[in-house]
């Protein structure tokens, strides 16, 4: 066998333990599959380097090739061209690469496709962990570098390791000048990213179970600031998500606008204009939402939510939409009017829509509501008395439901008398639209955690929450929480201390800090670590053309072609001196005295005669070889040697006292010598 | 016309290169004789970080962005680094030895360093160049990271009898990341002397001279005589073993035999009637390699100067130079 190039030892473990690191936060996503290969080709190139086993075959490679191929199309077939197949596909020909590499050029291939791979890790996550996970790659990758190109016998990993985090620090001002001030580009074109990952938060069908399964869960569903300082109580803190209006016996849903019943009612509707179906009163509410990827296409927020940006869409009831799935942490501007009043008038399509019923099922029900109609006067006294029977009689808020049969509504009512709020949103629904008020549910999310470091709220997946809206006539919709009349501390104080000696409660998130709220420094911790999470969100992920133009101008006024230009420039020099001079560290100059730097210019001006001193003459060597070659410079040239040499040699160990004395000596002679000058270069001129 | 057009262009850069470079015994690098430009691996570096870039615009994802910055900023910053890698490093030639024509020169030169300062991965030699098409040989590779000063030894192809000045030197450093190759060449005014290249042919005509004169001079490898025993060396035949003394107790020792030879052989320029002048060089300056080894009293008679006979290596360097210089005047 050839003996080709050798990668250096150091270099090769470098190598490995970066492909490692960029592939782990991968392997969560990826087919486990991958990760199994992955793995086998990392021990394969180990071997290969320890000698029990040689470079894969022609053969094996064409097989790689092939398989590669196969794996590709069943992928694509399989979930079609997104983010998740390509990662996985670059995952796999990286690895691949690993086992096949032999040249330098080729570990250079593995190391670029690292940064590559980073990249990949920022489309899922750009959290702080993540942030900091990619640093630590990037460092190790330079590192590996470092290692390839040094010595292989110098076996200083430290040094190494020294090295490329200085590079990496030094890199960081350029980094960070070029993100703030390089023009942002918007998409070239749009990509649209598919994942695999589950869609999280509230949905648009509601079957009972489903809210309190969220209840369960820890994970942060958004993030809001209001602005102006405003704050709200806790019980007005209702984040309206969806309006489900269609119920069949067992879920309500959004009606699609897919049927052909949606359309017409959708046109109708339309018919007035959306202006027209709010009424509203008081100052409107702004505030910013941070929503956390849910990898569904709705957003949350207070009643009535105007995007103040118009990037998104209206929904028929008040809702808002983003144009395609949220894959990745979305902020945005909200306004709201929380005392408002909509549709006033209502449509006989929209009535209709919100009074429809299975025909048959929950008898008992129907009878209930019949009855309790018929003891009142007014749709507004039915509703408080529906409200007023689950006050009074022993209806507990669980998230631990018993298990529900076919007449759903009337198991829960007269039967188990045990749900969360998903089982009192629906019955409550179910009541009113039996005695003909228009009624729907809406599901979203109550409540918040107040963060007191940034002073934002959090708002939690256990935060979700469904609660209806009834029409009355004259006053619109009208929101009624009937889990607020069964347990009043859930709307008052929130879930935590409405569920706190519930078991079900977060038990998805057992370790999460979240339960752990008793313990102070912990709390404490996390609430810090959320802060920070969400600066940097609000000052790096946000971070776009927008908010770069708004930066420009707040900083020089009215933004123009040639200030950007002029900006950019004159940064990226600023930036690249300062870079310049903090890795070339100038040689100190030699300090020369006075005397020596006046001799050193007539010895220039001799050289210009072509009396050029030599590398090691001394100064009486040189001063013999002017006066034999130059006589009519014999005496100038004498007396300044002479001169030169006894204060540079003879006098120059004196003691501090006597320096200082000598020192205005010297500055006399040193004025005598450029005296001298002029004759020197008149000799010059003779010549 | 376009051999012709990069004839120019090359005379036209070494002139260039001669002013910005010149010739010197000591050579510290930098930036007046520093050049960078980005390797294979560089260009593929950049190219991934377009990728990214091209990535962040499309996905609008805020940190891949900095990915690419930064990536750009690790290029930049490798460039810094790989010129600090060579700025401030002193050259210094040191004598050479002088070759037979085909063999290797040795060039040394001594690298040192100021006390603040570390230069790894470095990497000398004589690259071809458009005078001297075939002077590369081996890369030597040095590290100046420990000690102060390092001595290195270059070499390059000999050609031609006679004075050899060294092409300029090539000092290179991909260091630290490869990203980015700094080099210099400098000419650190390197010269040694390219003898005659040997020719062997058969030296009978030494051989049948009288022998036996009263002038006798001793070849000590010779296998005729035996003259006397001296102590065994390691790397000795074990053949000439006096096993005899060794049996006795007295140590290893060797029995040396020595043959009698004839002085006084003269090497003549017409001793080659028929062959040119390189070829008759070459055959004289094979003899004086034989006859120094067997240790002979000879002279020299080349045209127009004449070197008295004489033994021993100083006589056998100057018969040597003077071969090799033949012509020059």
């Amino acid at each position: 066998m050839e003996l080709g190039y050798q990668i250096p030892r150091p270099a090769l473990i470098w190598i490995l333990i970066a492909v490692v690191l960029v592939l782990l936060p991968q392997t969560i996503r990826m087919p486990v599959w991958i990760s199994v290969v992955a793995l086998f080709c990392v021990c394969w190139r180990v071997l290969i380097f320890k000698g029990r086993l040689d470079y894969p075959s022609r053969m094996v490679r064409v097989a790689v090739v092939l398989f590669t191929l196969i794996v590709s199309f069943s992928q694509i077939r399989n979930i079609g061209i997104g983010l998740d197949s390509a990662a996985s596909l670059l995952a796999l020909g990286f690895v691949f690469k690993l086992i096949e590499m032999r040249q330098k050029r080729d570990i250079y291939v593995v190391i670029s496709l690292c940064f590559v791979m980073s990249m990949v890790a920022f489309l899922y996550s750009q959290s702080v962990l993540t942030t900091l996970y990619i640093t630590l790659v990037v460092a190790v990758t330079m590192g590996a570098m470092i290692a390839l190109n040094r010595n292989s016998l110098i076996a200083d990993n430290r040094g190494t390791a020294k090295l490329a985090i200085k590079i990496a620090v030094q890199a960081l001002p350029l980094t960070i000048v070029l993100f703030l001030v390089f023009p942002r580009i918007a998409p070239l074109w749009a990509v649209p990213m598919q994942t695999g990952q589950n869609s999280t938060g509230v949905t648009d069908e509601m079957s009972p179970g489903d809210i309190s399964a969220l209840g369960r869960s820890a994970e942060l569903a958004f993030r809001v600031r209001f602005e102006d300082g405003v704050e709200l109580a806790h019980e007005q803190l209702y984040w309206r998500g969806l309006v489900l209006d269609n119920f069949d016996g067992v879920t309500w849903r959004r009606t699609r606008n897919s049927s052909a019943y949606s359309v017409a009612t959708s046109l109708a509707d339309f018919r007035i204009s959306y202006e027209d179906r709010i009424r509203t009163v008081g100052e409107p509410i702004n505030y910013n939402v941070i929503l956390e990827p849910t990898q569904q296409p709705w957003l949350f927020g207070l009643h009535l939510a105007e995007d103040v940006d118009d990037e998104f869409f209206n929904g028929r009831n008040f809702e808002l939409f983003n144009n395609g799935r949220i894959t990745q942490r979305l902020s945005y501007d909200l306004s709201s009017f929380i005392q408002n009043q909509t549709d006033v008038l209502l449509l006989d399509s929209s009535r209709n829509r919100n009074l429809d019923l299975p025909n048959d099922g929950n008898e008992r029900s129907r009878e209930f509501a019949r009855e309790l109609r018929e003891s009142v006067s007014t749709d507004r006294q039915y509703a408080n008395a529906v409200l007023m029977h689950f006050l009074q009689n022993q209806y507990f808020y669980t998230l631990n439901a018993p298990l529900l049969g076919d007449n759903r509504i009337d198991e829960f009512l007269f039967d188990t008398m045990a749900g969360f709020c998903e089982h009192y949103a629906s019955s409550f629904t179910y009541l009113m639209r039996a005695v003909g008020i228009p009624a729907r549910v809406v599901v979203g999310y109550h409540g918040a955690e107040t963060n007191p470091y940034e002073n934002y709220l959090m708002v939690y997946q256990y935060n979700a929450h469904a609660w209806s809206e009834v029409w009355f006539e004259g006053e619109g919709w009208v929101r009624f929480d009937p889990t607020g009349a069964v347990s009043p501390t859930r709307i008052e104080q929130g879930v935590q201390e409405a569920l706190r000696d519930d078991p079900a409660f977060m038990e998805d998130d057992l370790f999460s800090a979240a339960r752990f709220g008793g313990i102070g420094w912990l709390n404490a911790m996390r609430l810090r670590l959320d802060a920070i999470e969400y600066e940097w969100n609000e000052l790096v992920v946000n971070y776009d053309e927008d908010v770069q133009f708004e930066l420009f101008e707040r900083l020089f006024g009215e933004v123009t072609e040639q200030k950007l230009i002029l900006l950019m420039s004159s940064l990226a020099i600023i930036v690249m001196i300062a870079v310049g001079f903090t890795v070339i560290n100038i040689e100190p100059r030699i300090r020369r005295t006075p005397i020596d730097r006046f001799y050193l210019s007539v010895c220039k001006e001799l050289a210009k005669m072509k009396l050029v001193r030599r590398r090691g003459e001394g100064p009486i060597a040189f001063r013999d070889r002017v006066c034999a070659e130059r006589p009519e410079l014999a005496a100038a040239m004498t007396e300044l040697t002479e001169l030169y040499v006894r204060l540079n040699y003879v006098e120059k160990y004196l003691s501090e006292a006597e320096q200082k004395s000598e020192l205005r000596a010297l500055k006399t002679v040193y004025s005598k010598l450029k005296a001298k000058m002029p004759a020197l270069a008149g000799l010059r001129r003779g010549v | 016309m376009a051999f012709s057009f990069r004839e120019a262009f090359n005379k036209k850069f070494q002139r260039w290169m001669a002013k910005r470079i010149p010739p010197r015994e000591q050579v510290t690098l930098n930036r007046k004789n520093i050049f960078i430009v980005p390797t294979r691996n560089g260009m593929l570096f950049i190219f991934c970080s377009g990728l990214v870039f091209i990535a962040a615009i499309n996905y609008a994802v805020s940190l891949a962005f900095a990915l690419a910055f930064l990536m750009v900023s690790i290029f930049i910053l490798s460039i810094l680094h790989s010129f600090n890698n060579l700025s401030q490093l002193t050259l210094t030639s040191r004598s050479a030895q002088d070759v037979f024509c085909g063999e290797e020169a040795c060039f040394r030169v001594q690298l040192s360093r100021s006390p603040k300062r570390r230069h790894e991965s470095l990497e000398l030699n004589f690259p071809n160049s458009f005078e001297n098409p075939s002077t590369a040989s081996t890369t030597s590779y040095t590290d100046l990271a420990v000690r102060d000063t390092e001595e290195v030894k270059v070499f390059a192809f000999s050609h031609k009898r006679g004075e050899f000045k060294a092409p300029r030197l090539r000092v290179l450093t991909r260091f630290p990341l490869g990203l980015c190759r700094a080099w210099s060449v400098v000419d650190l005014n390197m010269h040694c002397l390219v003898y005659p290249r040997p020719v062997q042919f058969l030296m009978n005509q030494f051989d049948s001279g009288s022998s036996g004169g009263s002038d006798s001079a001793i070849n000590r490898e010779g296998s005729e005589d035996f003259y006397g025993l001296r102590d065994y060396v390691p790397g000795d035949s074990l053949r000439q073993v006096a096993w005899k003394t060794v049996a006795r107790g007295q140590g290893m020792q060797l029995k040396q035999f020595v043959d009698y030879v004839d002085n006084k052989i003269w090497l003549d320029w017409d001793m080659f009637y028929g062959f040119n002048v390189e070829e008759r060089l070459s055959r004289l300056c094979y003899c004086v390699i034989q006859l120094s080894k067997t240790g002979n009293v000879f002279g020299m008679r080349l045209p127009g100067c004449e070197f008295s006979p004489a033994t021993g290596p100083e006589h056998r360097k100057k018969l040597l130079r003077a071969l090799a210089r033949f012509g020059d005047q």
